[in-house]
Order: C-alpha cells, then sequence, then structure tokens
C-alpha cells in the first residue's frame, strides 16, 4: 500500500511538471488529417505588410514588417524603420535561412535566433501533424520542430487560426495570436515570449 | 552640367536655402523592394525650423511622429512615447544632419560625401554618394530632385547598397509661415 501511495505521488508528481498549460482541460481525439496549414501568409499575390510595434524590457520601438512569398517554399521577411531604411532581411526557404542583410547593432547571435525562430513560426506554412485535441470550441494540432511543439488554435465554427504556442516538453515559449476578418488574412498578429520581455505587436496596413 | 551651371545652381540653392526659416510640407514616401509587387506608401506631413528642428509626421495608414531635436529623437508611436539619444552615435548625427540638410538642400559644402550633377528639361539633381564606409554600408547613394524655377527640393531619394530604394515625394509646400516651437515637443 504505502509502495503504491509512493509510486502515486511520484507519477502525479512527474505528470504534473510535465504538463503544459497549454493543452491543459483538453482531450485527445483521433484524427486523419495529416498537415496543419498556416493561411497567413500563404498568397503569393499579396504583398503583406504590417505596422510593427515592438517592446523589448520596457524598450519601446517602431516600424515596418513586410513579407512576401516568394516561390512556393520561400518567404521573404523584411523589418524597416518608418523612414523606410532596413534592419533587417532575412529569407525563409524550406530549412534554409538567409541572412540578406542585418544592421549593425542587431547583428548578435542571440538575437536574429530570437528573430528567426519567431519569424520561422510565422511563415511556416504546413506541418505535419503529431497529435490533435479538443476542447468546447477549438481544434488543436500538435506539430512538432526539432526539440520544440508548436500547437495551433483552430476556431471550431469559422476554423479560422487563431493562435500558435510554441513549447518546449514542460513550458510555453512564444504564443502568436491572430485576429482576422476574412480568414486569410491576418488584421493583427502579437508575438509574445515567455521567457524574456520581448513582445512584438502587428498591425495590418489599411488599404488606400 | 557643365561647370558653370554646377556653381549657377548651387548658389540659386544656397540662396534660396539661406532665406528659408520655415518649411511646412506634406510628403508621400514610397518604399521599394524589388521583390514587392508594389511599393510599401506611407504619408504625411514634414515642419522644419531654422536652423535645425525638424518633425516628420506620419498619418497615413498610421498616426507616427519623430522630432529631431538636438541630440534627441522623441518619438511618437500612435500614442506610445519615447525618446532616444543620438549624442553618442556618429553615424546617426551623421543621418540627422543629412535629413536637415537634404531639406534645406544645402548639403554640396559635406565633404563627406562626393556629390555629381544632372539636369532634365524639370529638374535639377544632385547625387551624394558617401565616402565613409560605414554609412556606405547603409546608403549607396542619396539623390535630391531640385525645382528649376525655385531651387527648392521637390523629391528625396535614399538608394540601398542592394539598390532597393527609398523615395520621399514633397507636395504643398509653404514657406516661411509661423510654426510655433511647441510643434517640436512631444
Amino acid at each position: 500500500m504505502i509502495r503504491f501511495l509512493a509510486i502515486s505521488f511520484l507519477a502525479c508528481l512527474l505528470f504534473a511538471s510535465c504538463s503544459l498549460k497549454t493543452t491543459e482541460g483538453l482531450r485527445q481525439v483521433h484524427f486523419n488529417k495529416t498537415e496543419v496549414e498556416n493561411p497567413y501568409f500563404s498568397n503569393p499575390e499579396i504583398d503583406y505588410v504590417y505596422k510593427a510595434k515592438i517592446e523589448v524590457y520596457k524598450k519601446n520601438f517602431g516600424g515596418i514588417l513586410i513579407i512576401k512569398k516568394t516561390a512556393p517554399e520561400s518567404h521573404r521577411v523584411v523589418f524597416t524603420t518608418e523612414f523606410g531604411s532596413k534592419l533587417f532581411d532575412f529569407q525563409f526557404e524550406g530549412d534554409t535561412f538567409t541572412k540578406h542583410f542585418v544592421v549593425e547593432d542587431l547583428d548578435k547571435k542571440f538575437i536574429i535566433n530570437i528573430l528567426k525562430a519567431d519569424f520561422k513560426l510565422l511563415v511556416n506554412e504546413k506541418t505535419k501533424i503529431f497529435t490533435v485535441y479538443e476542447s468546447e470550441n477549438q481544434r488543436i494540432y500538435k506539430t512538432q520542430d526539432a526539440e520544440r511543439f508548436n500547437f495551433y488554435f483552430f476556431d471550431d465554427e469559422s476554423e479560422k487560426l487563431q493562435k500558435i504556442v510554441n513549447t518546449s516538453k514542460t513550458k510555453e515559449k512564444v504564443e502568436v495570436d491572430f485576429t482576422t476578418s476574412e480568414g486569410k488574412i491576418a488584421d493583427t498578429i502579437a508575438i509574445k515570449h515567455s521567457n524574456i520581455k520581448l513582445t512584438i505587436d502587428l498591425e495590418k496596413f489599411k488599404q488606400d | 552640367m557643365n561647370a558653370s551651371e554646377i556653381v549657377a545652381f548651387k548658389e540659386k540653392v544656397i540662396a534660396s536655402a539661406k532665406t528659408t526659416k520655415t518649411i511646412k510640407t506634406d510628403f508621400v514616401q514610397y518604399k521599394h523592394l524589388d521583390f514587392l509587387s508594389d511599393d510599401v506608401k506611407t504619408s504625411g506631413k514634414m515642419v522644419f525650423k531654422a536652423p535645425n528642428l525638424v518633425k516628420w509626421e506620419y498619418t497615413n495608414p498610421y498616426q507616427y511622429s519623430v522630432i529631431f531635436k538636438e541630440d534627441q529623437l522623441l518619438i511618437n508611436d500612435g500614442g506610445t512615447k519615447s525618446k532616444v539619444d543620438i549624442g553618442n552615435s556618429k553615424l546617426f548625427k551623421k543621418l540627422n544632419q543629412l535629413i536637415v540638410n537634404s531639406v534645406k538642400g544645402n548639403m554640396f559644402s559635406d565633404s563627406d560625401f562626393t556629390v555629381s550633377f544632372f539636369k532634365s528639361s524639370k529638374y535639377n539633381k544632385a547625387v551624394f554618394i558617401p565616402k565613409d564606409r560605414k554609412i556606405a554600408s547603409y546608403i549607396a547613394s542619396f539623390e535630391l530632385l531640385f525645382n528649376k524655377n525655385d531651387a527648392q527640393v521637390y523629391e528625396v531619394k535614399m538608394v540601398e547598397p542592394s539598390q532597393d530604394f527609398t523615395r520621399i515625394v514633397f507636395s504643398n509646400r509653404t514657406l516661411n509661415g509661423p510654426v510655433n516651437d511647441s510643434v517640436f515637443s512631444n
């Protein structure tokens, strides 16, 4: 009996420390879909242009974020100041990452790694599904990316992608929230980091 | 332009810059990136007051303003206000000076650039190529287009080493009207 209790207790502890807040209250369901799709940067005919506000350790920066799908597997991501001067210019092509330009002040390995991971998460279009969960009004697709996992939250009724949560095995790392009126273009995007004080808020340029 | 045309053109621009105490103008900015279908277009108003106060205010499609004041940039990003000290940054100081001088058009005496001159029926053009390697890694060239009649700058073009560029076109300019100093506070 004592042994049973001890094992249960230990199992409980282990289980608790391994559980992600993201999946709390969700039930795993059977699925036959193989890939999850992020539609927000998938149209090669659209110039995706956003006003960006970045807050990093209580310091504020602004700029313009420009994303373009340049080939079936390729996205260009450029960040400029409001005056138009480029701060960085990245290309994501499959698993290949190319730094076309970075201003000297930002060209530090840890900064580039964060930006690279965030924008890869944003532009990555199709990923193989690992597990599927359900909540009352959402369907959640879990995917794996090396040591990390991504959870894609879709609204059941509208089938709109509402958020992506990037986690390690035990902790939430980055959350990306989308708002969209028509479902194919994100009107606003909020990228929040939980282990560093960094948020990136994006608001789509209004048409003339 | 030939040598005498250059001398005459410079004199006209410098004379016009000297009598310019304030400028108020609308502007449209076009950011050209080769891979985009359309240039990214933003617009707003610019106010200048001699000797070196400048405010750029973007109003479309978002609200954003920057005031260049002494050694500081005063930024208002849709209500989020911040201050950037540029006192220690030689590059930023240089860029600020460039902006002020390009608004006035008077940057021919700047020894940091190699200048060449061109003309067409409607305008005169001055092209500035930076000598400093650090500046040259950001700006391949800087072009100012001047109206032939009044020697005022009507277009600024900043070309990056990649050949992508930013073009700012001015319109509805008012010269030497009253501009209150309070315009330049955040």
